[in-house]
């Protein structure tokens, strides 16, 4: 099989995703007052209504609304006043009433978008970059700016969970029977859905990962891929460049993860252009991503559409929200990724990447605010050397110790600390690195570390000047060969100072001084 | 001595003065339906353990100095689409033949806390679809009034408890005439609220946004004190609201001054039945020399209510049957190999025909395609006729029309769908709106001897306007019969009849003890 790059050079694939999330910040679930949970003991939080028990009836969780509000805000949709529940018909045994509470054509949240920004080496996934617009130079990246439009956002409940026993990998197939789990039914979820307008499984990627973090930032889901809070199936077409028609799309799911995202569709277009090539026709059809063997199997045909005989929930009256209860929840919108980004590069005059990579967590992001709001009127001078603490020191730190921001004994405050004395040469970078070592560990405060701990970094120039001739005095064979022309000796003299003060001299200024001192006369 | 004519007024008054313990009535009613029910058949399941915890609660709150509840006594008996925790709903299916619901019902809570005490649950058509109880996987329920002849429906069994005396009042519900029509058959007064005053929480959906529960009594007043008892927003219903009304007190408030419509073409309709037409006249002229202004008004879409209930009926119930599956409850097919095969076998062996035809016809209607042709058209059907209520209650305060255009027919009489579709031309049009409607006996039939019954309608939240009108209209007939004599003795039970000649027909229903038939006036000292 061809690699992507080269397939996408003749054909342009056309994405579009549909994103589940479930609202798990949320108390209870969608149209009941059971507990929204993960991990519970199968069928314990469950009721009448939930399992979908004869007369029972739904009564929708006014927070869950105000979820979805505030999500179609933050993507800029327009938000439907007048919008009403359906039922979409089906049987199956995860879902326990046999129809599921959706929404019909006009749902909470319709037409809105995302901006993403892609950089290199992303970007070279997209070649052609038709309505797509460069990255403006400030970002100090190459790259370029697509829109991706998003058709609509609508409210719904999940529907339990099958357990297969007795097959392999728990799949249905081969198994000796199911056990439904119903703890899941009825979780208030989202559906957002894309228009075809992603071009790259790099972009697929990457906004998912926007996406991710706007949810985040809003504080609507916990948003983990791995516990299905957060689930994506992709739509796939080809096309021959610049063709207008769309090609037969396939549908794919099980890419529980950004990568298995990017993978699955990659493998996609990179299979349905081996089709096309030799001739063959893409057939309509979910398609299942293995990741273990990396490739995509077909789970069954859609040749015809399914029935799902939508109609008005005649138990739940159409919604005519105010515009008083939408203003309200439009109050309550954080501050966005994207725009914590252009802050942090306008006010703290930060690089695209830098303030990309602090905005793209909400814990460091805030850590970062907290660290410049303890810097004060230094904020502006700190801000670089902070940043490179918190994204270097700190994130390598959580990496090697699995643990989250919020568990270390790290604060704010005594990270600008340390960021002040490596500013002001107090502390060298590796006395600094020292230094943040301690903090981890003892969670004490910079200067009561350097203090303790002798570290102080001597930049009397006279002192160390003094330093400098001693050793010269003592290597005056090797004085007379730097001076011939052998100027790689530099180093064994710095060495020879670093030690004699116990490695707490300012290298900048030793150098300076050796070399002042031996070419200086 | 027999308790089963007793208002709940004149019930609540006996119980506050020590002339009878609740547990006496609970002892008297089942005596009674013991006698009565043999050939009668309303009850599917009897709960008499409930009714004795029920009665011996009561009492001890009674002996404890407490004044006695809203219900204290009333003997109920619930059509057995509504929940009651530690019993049966069926439904009148071999689908739930075996079902215990875990949750007890709103209403049914309701009328428990007031004070009545449970008897069992009644008889209907199956998921009730049908308007004689005939559909019910556990055989009919026979008109108290005359046992060849159905008790109407699906409320049948609830009609037939309270017109044979077995209960003082019985729960039903009202999909498009489920308890106006049998209430009309039986000759019972009954009653289905605005849409939203009760909740249906606990009370298995049929046509959700057509269902409502609601209540038949032997009285206006019994009726109204029921629905005080049970009416109100529930946090589980969100479709349920505060009426801010309490019925009881509208009863004896008189209707003069009170506008009252007729729509003159219902009257006069082809096809409705003299003994009714006479009787509706007649009523139109008590109620003007009542001082009741009576005025000709029009309903010009109630034509097209039969066509759109028929599709929106049977769509919502597609979806709301669709739960039965066997999966977590409910009948399962022994022989199912996979999936597929356990769906179609269970839910073919365990629905009933008229079910399965409005499961299939929902399925249908539902579809993509057909949908655009069916249920949109009934939608805006739908606005037209809500519309015209609207309009119509613009000018009058409550519409006196017929609740059926016939008296109860007999069992086998009416065979096709279709023409039983039509027995329920007077009553649809009401659920299509959401106005609230009470059927109320006038009096038996000269020729045919059944009851004969006449439909008040109320503005949508102004039920108390039916329940002025309702009681003004009975008072005007006094000497009609409220119990139906017990033929149990004289005349055979065509179906269930088998085991009813024993011994009970010598020990009590020969002689007949209370006399129902010869009762001179409406119960109680409250009408």
């Amino acid at each position: 099989m061809k690699d992507l790059l080269k397939v996408l050079q003749t054909w342009e694939a056309v994405i579009g995703l549909e994103v589940h999330t479930e609202l798990t910040t949320l108390n209870t679930k969608m149209f009941c007052s059971c507990p929204v949970e993960f991990g519970a003991e199968p069928n314990t939080l469950i009721c009448p209504v939930c399992l979908g028990l004869p007369g029972a009836l739904p009564v929708p969780n006014k927070a869950a609304i105000e979820s979805i509000i505030l999500a179609g805000i933050a993507t800029n949709c327009d938000i439907e006043q007048q919008t009403m529940f359906y039922r979409k018909n089906y049987f199956y045994p995860d879902i326990s009433s046999n129809f599921q509470i959706t929404q019909g054509p006009v749902a909470f949240c319709m037409r809105g978008w995302l901006d993403l920004n892609i950089t290199e080496p992303a970007a070279s996934e997209r070649e052609y970059r038709e309505g797509t617009t460069e990255l403006p130079a400030s970002y100090a990246s190459s790259g370029y700016t697509t829109r991706i439009n998003i058709t609509r956002i609508h409210m719904e409940e999940d529907a339990g969970k099958l357990v297969h026993i007795g097959g392999t990998d728990g799949r249905i197939t081969g198994a000796d029977y199911s056990l439904v789990d119903y703890n899941r039914c009825s979780t208030p979820l989202i559906e957002l859905v894309t228009e075809p307008d992603l071009r790259t499984p790099e972009e697929a990627r990457l906004f998912l990962q926007s996406l991710r973090q706007i949810w985040l930032t809003l504080g609507i889901s916990d948003c983990s891929m791995e516990e299905g809070s957060l689930r994506c199936d992709g739509n796939v077409s080809l096309r021959k460049r610049g063709a207008k028609e769309l090609g037969t799309k396939t549908e794919l799911k099980n890419m529980n993860s950004f990568k298995n995202l990017h993978d699955g569709l990659a493998y996609e277009i990179c299979r349905q252009a081996d089709v096309l090539e030799s001739g063959g026709r893409v057939v309509q059809e979910t398609r299942h991503w293995e990741p273990a063997s990396k490739h995509t199997v077909s789970m069954r045909l859609k040749e015809t559409a399914d029935d799902y005989r939508y109609f008005p929930e005649p138990n739940l009256a159409p919604y005519d929200l105010s515009d008083e209860f939408v203003a309200e929840v439009r109050s309550r919108l954080p501050e966005l990724p994207d725009e914590q980004r252009a802050r942090f590069m306008e006010v703290y005059a930060l690089s695209f990447i830098d303030a990309s990579a602090l905005a793209s967590d909400r814990d460091v992001a805030s850590f970062f605010d907290e660290g410049m709001a303890f810097a004060a009127a230094q904020a502006q001078e700190l801000a670089k050397p902070f940043t490179n603490l918190l994204l270097n020191d700190v994130l390598a730190s959580l990496n090697t110790s699995g643990h989250v921001l919020a568990e270390t004994k790290l604060t704010p405050a005594h990270l600008v600390e340390l960021a002040q004395l490596i500013a002001k040469d107090t502390l060298s970078s590796k006395q600094g690195k020292e230094v943040f070592a301690h903090m981890l560990k003892t969670g004490e405060a910079p200067a009561q570390i350097v203090e303790k701990e002798g570290m102080q970094q001597v930049s009397d120039t006279a002192a160390l000047e003094q330093i400098a001739l001693e050793i010269l005095k003592e290597f005056p064979d090797k004085a007379a060969e730097y001076r011939s022309g052998k100027t790689g000796l530099l180093g064994f003299f710095v060495g020879k100072a670093m030690a004699a003060t116990k490695g707490q001299g300012n290298p900048k200024l030793i150098n300076e001084t050796f070399i002042r001192l031996l070419d200086g006369e | 001595m027999s308790y089963s004519n007793l208002s709940i007024a004149a019930i609540r008054a006996g119980l506050a003065t020590r002339q009878f313990s609740a547990e006496e009535l609970v002892q008297d009613a089942l005596n009674t339906i013991n006698i009565r029910d043999k050939v009668i058949h309303a009850f599917i399941e009897l709960c008499p353990e409930l009714a004795y915890r029920a009665a011996e609660k009561l009492d001890a709150a009674l002996s404890a100095g407490e004044a006695p509840p809203l219900l204290a006594g009333a003997t109920i008996g619930y059509k057995d689409n509504m929940n009651l925790e530690g019993t049966h709903t069926t439904c009148a299916s071999k689908m739930l033949e075996n079902y215990k619901s875990p949750f007890t019902a709103t209403c049914v809570t309701k009328t428990l806390e007031a004070g009545a005490l449970p008897l069992g649950k009644l008889n209907m058509d199956e998921f009730a679809f049908g308007s004689s109880t005939e559909t019910s996987y556990f055989g009919c329920t026979h008109n108290p009034w005359d046992l060849e002849r159905v008790p109407g429906g699906s409320s049948g069994g609830s009609a037939a408890a309270v017109a044979a005396g077995m209960v003082t009042v019985a729960l039903g519900s009202d999909t498009g005439g489920s308890i106006r029509q049998p209430a009309s058959f039986c000759g019972v007064v009954g009653f289905k609220p605005t849409y939203g005053v009760i909740s249906r929480y606990g009370v298995v959906g049929f046509g959700s946004s057509l269902d409502q529960a609601g209540v038949f009594g032997r009285s206006v007043a019994n009726v109204a004190e029921t629905i005080d008892a049970m009416s109100g927003k529930d946090p589980l219903d969100c479709m349920s609201q505060d009426a801010h009304a309490v019925y009881s007190s509208s009863v004896g408030a008189g209707v003069k001054g009170m506008r009252i419509g007729i729509v003159r073409s219902y009257v006069d309709a082809d096809g409705i039945s003299p003994e009714i037409h006479n009787a509706l006249e007649d009523a139109i002229s008590k109620l003007e020399s009542l001082g009741a202004v009576i005025t000709e008004v029009e309903l010009p879409n109630a034509k097209a209510a039969l066509s759109a209930y028929h599709v929106i009926g049977p769509c919502e119930a597609f979806s709301n049957l669709s739960r039965f599956d066997g999966i977590r409850y409910g009948y399962l097919s022994p022989n199912a190999r996979n999936l597929d095969e356990l769906y179609e076998q269970s839910r073919a062996q365990g629905f009933g025909a008229e079910a399965r035809r409005r499961i299939m016809l929902g399925s249908y209607l539902l579809s993509s395609g057909i949908y655009e042709q069916y249920y949109l058209p009934a939608q805006k059907v739908r606005t037209l006729i809500t519309q015209d209520y609207h309009q119509v209650f613009e000018q009058v305060d409550a519409l006196l029309t017929p609740t059926t255009a016939r008296t109860a027919f007999k069992f086998g009489e009416i065979a096709d769908p279709v023409s039983m579709y039509l027995s329920d031309i007077f009553t649809i049009p009401i659920n299509i709106a959401g106005n609230g409607g009470m059927s109320l006996p006038v009096g038996l039939g000269e020729e045919s001897g059944l009851p004969v019954s006449v439909q008040v309608i109320g503005p949508q939240f102004k039920d108390e306007n039916i329940f002025r009108v309702a009681a003004a209209l009975e008072a005007c007939y006094p000497d009609i019969a409220r119990i139906a004599p017990d033929t149990s003795g004289t005349q055979q039970a065509s179906q269930a009849g088998g085991s009813a000649q024993d011994s009970q027909v010598g020990g009590s229903g020969q002689s007949s003890p209370q006399g129902e038939s010869a009762q001179a006036s409406p119960e109680g000292g409250a009408a």
